[in-house]
């Protein structure tokens, strides 16, 4: 599926240097049209992954098809469909943002006036229209990195690899972020981000990859993610009725003990449990203050994962 | 970030995956003249330059007579001077180039375009060499000076400025090349020094090393003049109507035979470039027959420093005269013509060192990557 219409297969690939295994054994897939995650502790290989798909590095065995082409045998060919991201800020000091644009968009090979237009667009895309005339070393952490994104986007790629995107950037821009990764894979890209920001890629990522010490350790689409056990914080006035009740109930809590306010945690299967048990609490006259989900659902599986201090 | 990301030209690139070598190489070239033009550094480095080119020539202009070669004496400073400021200009401007751009983040990011490592390393290079050659240009005002002074042929000038711009060229090549090979740029400038200091110091002192090698015992004849002893009186005086008298003596000596190693010289800088110069001797069928009043026989030949680099590699490159006529003896300092031009085996050896540092150079920027250097990271 993927391997024709573009998008990313990566089966059992292995990359080390040296004596340091970056990569032992990952097999994903990243189809078209969607946002796929790249989710792992550091030093787990993500950026390894990234190089690799980016035609930078090449692996030491496996397979790797990105956009129906091999980044080791047809570079070429993969790069003019891929625009990757670092995960470093790589900044031509003296250059302003539109001429970094336009320098980028002439290797590769697009025309003077395509790549005018199109640097002009993303600065809007960007919100860096004001700095496209300044030297990028005016702009901040947060800007710069806008402009890393306009920079991989130049050339209009088909995939897209985006290394630790939202670090530096601020609440505001994370939403544009977000709006543009999701307009990006509604056009029909295959869009691939890696971040420790669980919660921000609860919310674009379509299917998430978790990776730990090298390997892929689970596949998960959102959908399912949704449907796994989840934990939930409660909170209640007074907490002693609320102990009371779930006694009761037969649903065992524990208290929250990383947090200020004392708080019960419960593990529920599923959204429909958590819906019964709240009811089941107003209705039994328990003073309910608070009632959530302890963290996203991606943040969920990242803690269930049996890995250490993954 | 709107949701404007539907681009003007539907697939841009999708048709492209090379890049014509043209464009590749001029948009690598305008990124680095950019960045220099726009930097403080090299501004304050041409700064430097002229002022220090000019209290040479100032000097020089202050304390040789006009009567002499003066204009010759002073364009040969000038071009030396060159020479020897490009040596130490050249590595700094080139051999940052590509690790430069490494440490800075940015090498990948031209790296994942379609931009390929011969047209990065051809960009890069271009760019040195021209940063260089303002350095010579800079220098224009004190070498048309010199001219107008006259003394100086068209032919002797024009290629004297042309071997200086190709030295320069093949320095910022060794170092681009040893930018792409080396990890930090420190150690690259310093690697770059390093070569160049073997090739100006080097050859020479490989030179005289190896003069011992070709050290063998010869019967030597030579000859000398001098007042026989019946010229000189009771007083110790010298009697006026003497005639000099030449002595002629037969001996075994060691002798060098620098012509087996004057080749050793060649790919020095200097060398490639006096060696180059068609310097405009002076020619001995003009010369006047009467001794001058040191008793010499000839006009005063008073070359400058460059052109004096020429002579003695060519007197190297003759070996000792191990026949010293009486006639020989009577003339002036002669000035050696050319024989076996030196320059094109220095060059040649200049221009394979720089190739074959940009061919390994090349190779470690060809991407995927198999092999990394330890403690690199890409990006």
């Amino acid at each position: 599926m993927t391997d024709e219409n573009g998008g990313i297969v990566v089966e059992g690939v292995a990359r080390s240097f040296g004596s340091v295994q970056a990569v032992r054994d990952v097999d994903f897939q990243a189809p078209p049209g969607e946002v796929t995650a790249l989710i792992g502790p550091n030093g787990s290989g993500k950026t390894t992954l990234m190089l690799i798909l980016a035609s930078l590095l090449a692996a030491d065995k496996g397979t790797v098809r990105v956009a129906g082409f091999d980044p080791a045998a047809q570079p070429s060919e993969v790069r003019s469909r891929v625009g990757w991201m670092p995960d470093t800020l790589g900044v031509w000091e003296s250059l302003t943002a539109l001429e970094v644009l336009k320098t980028l968009g002439a290797l590769y090979g697009m025309s003077e006036a395509a790549r005018t237009s199109r640097a002009e667009e993303l600065l809007v895309a960007v919100s860096l229209t004001e700095y496209g005339r300044q030297p990028a070393r005016v702009l901040s952490r947060g800007q710069q990195q806008r402009l890393s994104l306009a920079r991989a986007l130049i050339h209009d790629p088909a995939v897209l690899l985006l290394d630790e995107p939202a670090s530096g950037l601020d609440p505001g821009s994370r939403v544009e972020l977000r709006s543009l990764l999701r307009s990006l894979a509604a056009q029909g890209k295959t869009v691939v981000v890696s971040s420790h920001v669980l919660s921000e890629l609860d919310e674009i990522a379509d299917r998430a990859v978790f990776v730990n010490r090298g390997r892929s350790v689970k596949n998960q689409t959102l959908d399912e993610a949704g449907t796994q056990t989840r934990r939930y914080y409660v909170r209640a006035e007074p907490m002693s009725a609320l102990a009371a009740a779930l006694g009761s109930y037969g649903v065992s809590f524990e208290t929250r003990g990383d947090s200020r306010r004392e708080e019960f945690l419960i593990q529920l299967g599923s959204t429909a449990e958590a819906a019964w048990l709240l009811r089941t609490l107003v209705l039994g006259e328990v003073v309910i203050t608070a009632f959530a989900p302890a963290g996203g659902a991606l943040e969920e599986t990242y803690m269930s994962l049996d890995t250490d201090r993954l | 970030m709107s949701t404007v990301t539907e681009p003007s030209t539907p697939q841009p690139v999708r048709a492209a995956t090379r890049l014509s070598h043209g464009a590749a190489v001029r948009s690598v070239f305008s990124l680095e003249m950019r960045q220099r033009l726009r930097g403080r550094a090299w501004y304050w480095m041409l700064g430097i330059w002229f002022v220090v080119i000019g209290v040479i020539f100032v000097l020089g202009l202050g304390t040789l007579d006009p009567a002499g070669n003066e204009g010759g004496i002073l364009f040969d400073l000038i071009v030396g001077f060159v020479l020897f400021f490009g040596l130490l200009v050249a590595p700094g401007l080139s051999a940052n180039a590509v690790n430069g751009d490494r440490a800075g983040g940015t090498l990948a990011i031209l790296q994942v375009t379609l931009l390929s490592p011969g047209q990065l390393l051809l960009g890069k290079w271009l760019a040195s060499w021209v940063g260089s050659l303002a350095f010579l240009v800079l220098s224009a005002p004190f070498i048309f000076w010199a001219l107008t002074l006259g003394g100086v042929d068209v032919s002797e000038a024009l290629v004297s400025l042309l071997m200086l711009a190709v030295e320069l060229g093949v320095l910022c090549a060794i170092g681009v090349g040893i930018s792409a090979l080396a990890d930090r740029p420190l150690f690259s400038i310093v690697s770059t020094y390093m070569v160049v200091a073997l090739l100006t110091v080097g050859t020479l002192i490989v030179f005289g090393l190896s003069s011992a090698l070709v050290t063998e015992e010869e019967t030597t004849t030579t000859s000398y003049y001098d007042y026989p002893q019946s010229a000189f009186q009771d007083d110790g005086m010298i009697d006026p109507d003497a005639e000099r008298e030449c002595t002629t003596q037969t001996y075994v000596a060691p002798v060098v035979h620098t012509e087996y190693i004057a080749w050793l010289l060649a790919a020095n800088p200097f060398v490639v470039v006096a060696d180059a110069v068609p310097y405009d001797l002076p020619d001995p069928s003009t010369f006047d027959d009467e001794p001058d009043s040191f008793g010499y026989v000839g006009n005063y030949y008073s070359p400058g420093v460059m052109e004096m680099a020429s002579q003695l590699v060519r007197a190297a490159q003759e070996g000792p005269d191990l026949d010293v006529t009486c006639e020989e003896a009577e003339a002036a300092f002669m000035p050696i013509s050319q024989q076996t031009p030196i320059w094109p085996l220095g060059l040649g050896i200049q221009v394979v060192l720089a190739g074959v540092l940009l061919l390994v150079g090349r190779r470690r920027l060809t991407m995927p990557a198999r092999r990394l250097a330890r403690g690199t990271r890409i990006a």
